[in-house]
């Protein structure tokens, strides 16, 4: 089978338990079809029950495996004895059936009878090695056969492993790479068959090191999660709350299969024992049922109201770790510390991080392949060789010399060097060499950090900067506290629309964060609220609506690249690009409401006129304002970017990127398609009906209020709502334009900041983050 | 002398839950047509004499707008001659359009109609697309707007019918639908709704393990402080309906077989903010123009729009219980709001001929504030 490599459209998975369906979902997400197979349980009234009921399944399953519940229509479920045959025309065949090599082999067997030449197979096995799992198949079937393992859940979790055997086509590799990568958004990383292969070789050495030491050393639950935690870039869930998240009943699997796997020499081999009182305790807990959060409770239970005692199994009042070196500033200073804390992580990470340097290059011939696997797999902050940077390559090997430790070999190699250095522009990291290779980034992905490197801002302040990403394109970057909106970065916006002044054809507007702005910084509309400064008020909301209308008309054009939360005045930013480019993974919606405000930016306007624009929507005025009005008055947020196209905040035009590392680079593309004969909008009009509108939804809101949904304060800013929606004192006969839109939502936003309960609630979500219900 | 009317056959589609039930994808207007193709079948009418197709819809507008009365007709394969209206008096629509029918043969304007209702509640939503209140009227008199939960829970505070009572009702009615539904009661009233390949023929809102248990574990739907549950009202329906309504010298003439004669008929007004009380005055005017009194009628079909709505009447009309909803009422059935009137005029007229009684009142609430009445006489 020498054809080259097609790219992968369509998919087949066998196997319909919990990892088979998720990357069955989540190849529906990224817009393939998909045969899902299993086989036909024993007397089963329907024959593809069990892959139709994890269909099923998942549709009810949280966090969502489907970005869409519309997608699961793409997934065809059938059984293995019928519908063999539809995988016939599937570029790729993903296995994941029990990890037995007997059966994925006779699975394997069949499967080369019916594939198309050139398809490729995968196992999603994680520990069976490559080589076994091809033992006595045709050469034909061995060149088209990789590993992928995905991490769970395939959704969410960025890192994707492949690994290719001696004699797999190079090609075949490459589809799979390129799928994983472009369509399924993952980060890719092709590793060596060995054991684990990156992120489970180090993530479970790191597991069973950190709850032992913790036991060892005499620290609580609570003490444990404290270190191994935030202060080490962990999760906040800690190494204990990690294992009631992932099941407890896991951890005696994948460690057994790596000791029946590793050398006697390996460290976590020498280091397990069997008889540790820890291993006994998390039987007794696993036979008692105490699995973790899918269980009676874990090493927490009662929603985390209660710990166990490690030492006699009992469980007790959660007691909250008070560790000084928690609060120690960077990683170093916490392993320096002197307190148990200290010390304890001082025994992890001395122990991970010589693990990990002691591997390369024998999983991964690059320490960034390891990084990149352990922030994306089993997402750490840092990567353990840019931790080691962090301890500094030196300090580190002497202080394990003091301590009669061996030094590992990649920390002899960088002999007191850093892994990674910054030269004229470029990034470079460590080889097993001893050399420095740089790393270079790719035209078509990359993040702003890239495009940063070495360069000025165009224009900048404390909360927003302009940036040149090249081909005459800027990037607006908004950095402020958790990217919420202030005055600073309304002064930015202003000066982004004016950059055509300095021979930039196209903006986008993006940033690195997790989350690309929570929304406007309503600490400061608290402030002003609370000394009667209503004109400061007033003034910023409208300088925030001339500045997001500048962007819109601007003389070229302007693409928006959201990613994580794009709430509020994050949203409505968006909302005024000529273009969005989301990030599937993307939580847009308008929130204020939440706060007992409208959205003042012009969010309502915009929702109200895009979807009254959809050719989709049903006829008359009162489906778009009652949607509309629906999705603002409950402060509906999308759970990924297919939702928020559903309420109409992406348009059919938009695009969506399923790789973050893509997400700029396609933004960037889609700017410049645009620049050519770029014509700003022309300014939107529109006819609602006024108050009849306004009084069909008040009447709903009267409903929800007496049912008990709705409070007594969601009644009044509802009512705002409503008022902007249906255009205000209008008449279906008028037309009202944009700015006539915008100065009813300032409107209405005054009369709501002036209200106690307003405020109320602003104070109550600036104090604990969670919404007030008056 | 006037003419005879009479009731010359029945026929309704199942009623299935909107949105989850088996009807949720099939039009209306395809719905209704394939009841009045079954109600041409089993009555044998010759269509050549249908005057006009008079259809009740509560919502007429998208899939049951356009005078879906005439798209129907065309459907259902009446002769191009045949004409077609469509009538809207709320929940009182199909009841309406019997009433029109009875006054226009009594006129001479006509010797054979259907007389049909249909609402699909899941692809018309109630209220409508574009609900547009006149906002002053909203502001003056916000009871012409008034939600029919609230209605439902205003009655049951002021005939004090409290949950458990409210609840016993829709546990009777429920049961006596189940055991209809078991012993086939409904088979010769149910028209099988064929959608490609997917055949319908069974009422899908009865729920036979309807306890009170199970009804305490409810959230009250309209009031977070009221007694009125999902489960004490009838849920959301689709169905369609239609009798044939003919001068009984017509039934004679053809061989029909008549069921019942109408003998009186009869609409009233009540407060909006009461709306659920409205078959009190209305029955109480169909009974007077009969000449009878509310003891002389053996069958009841009283709609039970909720427990409480259905109580109070009963409380107020002093009405016996066991005379009521003998197959069950809409809270077990369900209440395609257009498709009611025909449903329970229809069936109060089959009842009495099942029962051997000698009259039967057919009775119901209409929002807004209305009542509409039928009194039936065995033939």
């Amino acid at each position: 089978m020498s054809a080259a490599p097609a790219a992968i459209k369509k998919v087949a998975v066998v196997g319909s338990g919990v990892m088979g369906a998720a990357i069955a979902a989540h190849c529906a997400n990224a817009g393939s079809q998909v045969v899902l197979l299993d086989i036909v349980p024993k007397g089963a009234n329907d024959r593809s029950g069990l892959a139709k009921g994890a269909v099923e399944k998942m549709l009810k399953t949280k966090p969502a495996p489907f970005m869409h519940p519309a997608f699961a229509r793409r997934i065809t479920p059938g059984n293995l004895e019928d519908d063999l045959n539809l995988v016939g025309d599937c570029d790729w065949i993903c296995e994941a059936i029990i990890e037995n090599p007997d059966i994925k082999r006779d699975l394997y067997g069949k499967l080369e009878g019916v594939r198309k030449k050139g398809s490729v197979v995968s196992s999603n096995t994680s520990t069976i090695p490559l080589g076994e799992l091809v033992k006595g198949l045709p050469e034909s079937f061995a060149a088209d056969f990789a590993i992928t393992h995905f991490f769970n859940p395939p959704r969410y979790m960025r890192l994707l492993e492949v690994v290719g055997g001696a004699k797999t086509r190079p090609e075949a590799v490459a589809a799979l790479r390129s799928y994983g990568d472009k369509a399924l958004g993952k980060e890719v990383i092709l590793c060596k068959d060995t054991p684990g292969f990156i992120g489970n070789r180090i993530g479970i050495y790191w597991s069973h090191v950190a709850t032992v030491q913790a036991y060892d050393l005499g620290l609580t639950v609570e003490e444990a999660d404290s270190i191994v935690g935030r202060p080490m870039g962990i999760p906040k869930t800690g190494i204990f709350g990690l294992g009631d998240l992932t099941g407890i009943d896991l951890g005696p699997h994948v460690i057994g299969s790596m000791l029946r796997l590793l050398p006697k020499s390996d460290p976590l081999v020498a280091s397990f024992k069997a008889d540790h009182p820890l291993n006994a305790l998390t039987r007794k807990m696993i036979a008692e049922g105490y699995t973790g959060r899918k269980g009676k409770g874990g090493f927490y239970r009662n929603r985390g109201k209660e710990a166990i005692d490690l030492r006699t199994g009992e469980y007790r009042k959660k007691v909250r770790a008070e560790f000084e070196s928690a609060k120690a500033r960077g990683l170093k200073k916490l392993v320096e510390h002197p307190d148990k804390g200290g010390q304890y992580a001082w025994a992890v990470a001395s122990r991970v991080l010589s693990y990990a340097a002691d591997l390369v290059p024998e999983i991964a011939e690059d320490i960034r392949d390891v990084d990149t696997a352990m922030k994306t797999g089993y997402a750490w902050k840092w990567g353990p060789f840019e931790q080691l940077d962090m301890l500094g390559t030196g300090w580190f090997a002497e202080k394990l010399k003091a301590e009669g430790r061996p030094v590992p070999k990649m920390v002899q190699v960088a002999a007191g060097r850093p892994f990674y250095k910054e030269e004229n522009d470029k990034t470079y990291r460590l080889m097993p060499s001893g050399d420095y290779a740089e790393i270079a980034v790719a035209d078509d992905a990359w993040m702003l950090a890239d495009r940063k490197r070495g360069k000025q801002p165009i224009a900048g302040n404390r909360s927003a900067s302009l940036w040149d990403v090249g081909d005459g394109v800027a990037c607006l970057e908004i950095h402020s506290k958790m990217n919420a909106i202030d005055a600073d970065i309304v002064e930015i916006v202003k000066k982004a629309a004016k950059l055509d002044k300095q021979g930039y054809k196209a903006l986008i507007i993006g940033n690195d964060a997790d989350n690309f702005s929570v929304g406007a910084n309503v600490g400061l509309a608290l402030f002003a609220a609370n000394t009667a400064m209503w004109p400061v008020i007033e003034q910023g909301i409208s300088e925030g609506q001339a500045a997001y209308l500048g962007l819109k008309y601007a003389p070229f054009p302007v693409v928006a690249a959201p990613a994580g939360m794009a709430l509020g005045g994050g949203c409505e930013i968006c909302l005024h690009a000529d273009a969005i480019q989301a990030h599937a993974e993307s939580y847009m919606g308008l929130v204020e409401v939440g706060v007992g405000l409208l959205p003042g930016w012009g969010g309502c306007k915009e929702l109200i006129v895009r979807t009254l624009a959809n050719k989709k929507r049903p006829g008359g005025p009162m489906p778009a304002i009652a949607q509309v009005f629906e999705a603002i008055s409950t402060a509906k947020v999308a759970t990924s970017a297919a939702e928020a196209r559903d309420m109409n905040i992406l348009r059919e035009t938009d695009g969506v990127t399923m790789n973050r590392r893509r997400l700029l680079a396609d933004a960037k593309a889609k700017a410049l398609s645009m620049v050519e004969g770029y014509k700003p909008p022309a300014p939107p009009e529109v006819q609602l009906p006024g108050p009849t509108a306004k009084a069909a939804l008040d009447m709903a809101v009267e409903g929800f209020v007496a049912s008990g949904k709705a409070t007594p304060h969601d009644k009044v800013v509802s009512g705002e709502v409503a008022f902007v929606l249906s255009g205000g004192n209008t008449d279906i006969t008028q037309t009202l334009t944009e700015k006539q839109l915008m100065t009813l939502e300032r409107e209405g936003f005054m009369r709501l900041i002036r209200q106690g309960p307003t405020l109320d609630r602003i104070e109550q979500m600036l104090t604990t983050g969670k919404p007030l219900r008056n | 002398m006037e003419k005879n009317v009479v009731i010359a056959g029945y026929a309704r589609s199942p009623f299935t839950l909107a949105r989850k039930g088996a009807l949720a994808k099939v039009r209306p207007d395809e719905l209704a047509a394939q009841v009045i193709k079954g109600l041409l079948e089993r009555t044998k009418v010759n269509p050549a004499d249908i005057e006009d197709l008079i259809m009740g819809c509560a919502f007429p507008e998208g899939e049951q707008g356009l005078n879906v009365a005439r798209i129907v007709s065309f459907l259902a394969g009446l002769p191009i001659e045949t004409a077609g209206t469509t009538v809207n008096r709320f929940c009182g629509s199909s009841m309406q359009g019997i009433h029109q029918a009875a006054g226009a043969i009594q006129m001479g304007a006509g010797e054979a109609f259907i007389c049909a209702g249909i609402e699909s509640m899941t692809r018309v939503p109630m209220g409508g697309f574009n609900p547009a209140p006149h906002p002053g009227l909203y502001q003056r008199y916000p009871e012409a707007y008034v939600s029919m939960g609230i209605t439902a829970e205003n009655l049951a505070k002021k005939y004090s019918i409290d949950r458990a009572t409210q609840q016993e009702m829709a546990v009777e009615s429920h049961r006596k639908a189940a055991a209809a539904q078991a012993a086939g009661k409904f088979d010769a009233e149910i028209v099988a709704i064929v959608d490609g390949n997917n055949r319908v023929e069974k009422d899908g809102c009865i729920r036979p393990d309807t306890t009170q248990e199970g009804l305490n574990g409810l959230e009250p739907a309209f009031d977070k402080s009221g007694t009125v549950t999902a489960g004490t009202s009838s849920p959301l329906t689709d169905g369609a309906s239609a009798v044939l309504v003919c001068s009984e010298a017509y039934a004679d003439k053809h061989g029909l077989a008549k069921i019942a004669r109408i003998r009186s008929i009869a609409v009233a007004g009540c407060p909006p903010e009461l709306m659920g009380i409205g078959p009190v005055p209305a029955t109480k005017k169909a009974l007077e123009r009969a000449g009878l009194k509310i003891a002389d009628i053996d069958v009841i079909e009283i709609n039970e729009a909720f427990a409480a709505q259905a109580g109070a009447c009963l409380i107020e009309s002093k009405i016996p219980k066991e005379k009521i909803n003998l197959d069950g009422g809409a809270i077990a059935l369900g209440h395609p709001m257009g498709a009611t009137g025909a449903r329970i005029t229809g069936k109060a007229a089959s009842l009495l001929k099942r029962e051997g009684g000698k009259y039967a009142l057919a009775t119901q609430c209409i929002g807004g504030g209305q009542g509409i009445a039928t009194v039936l006489e065995a033939i």
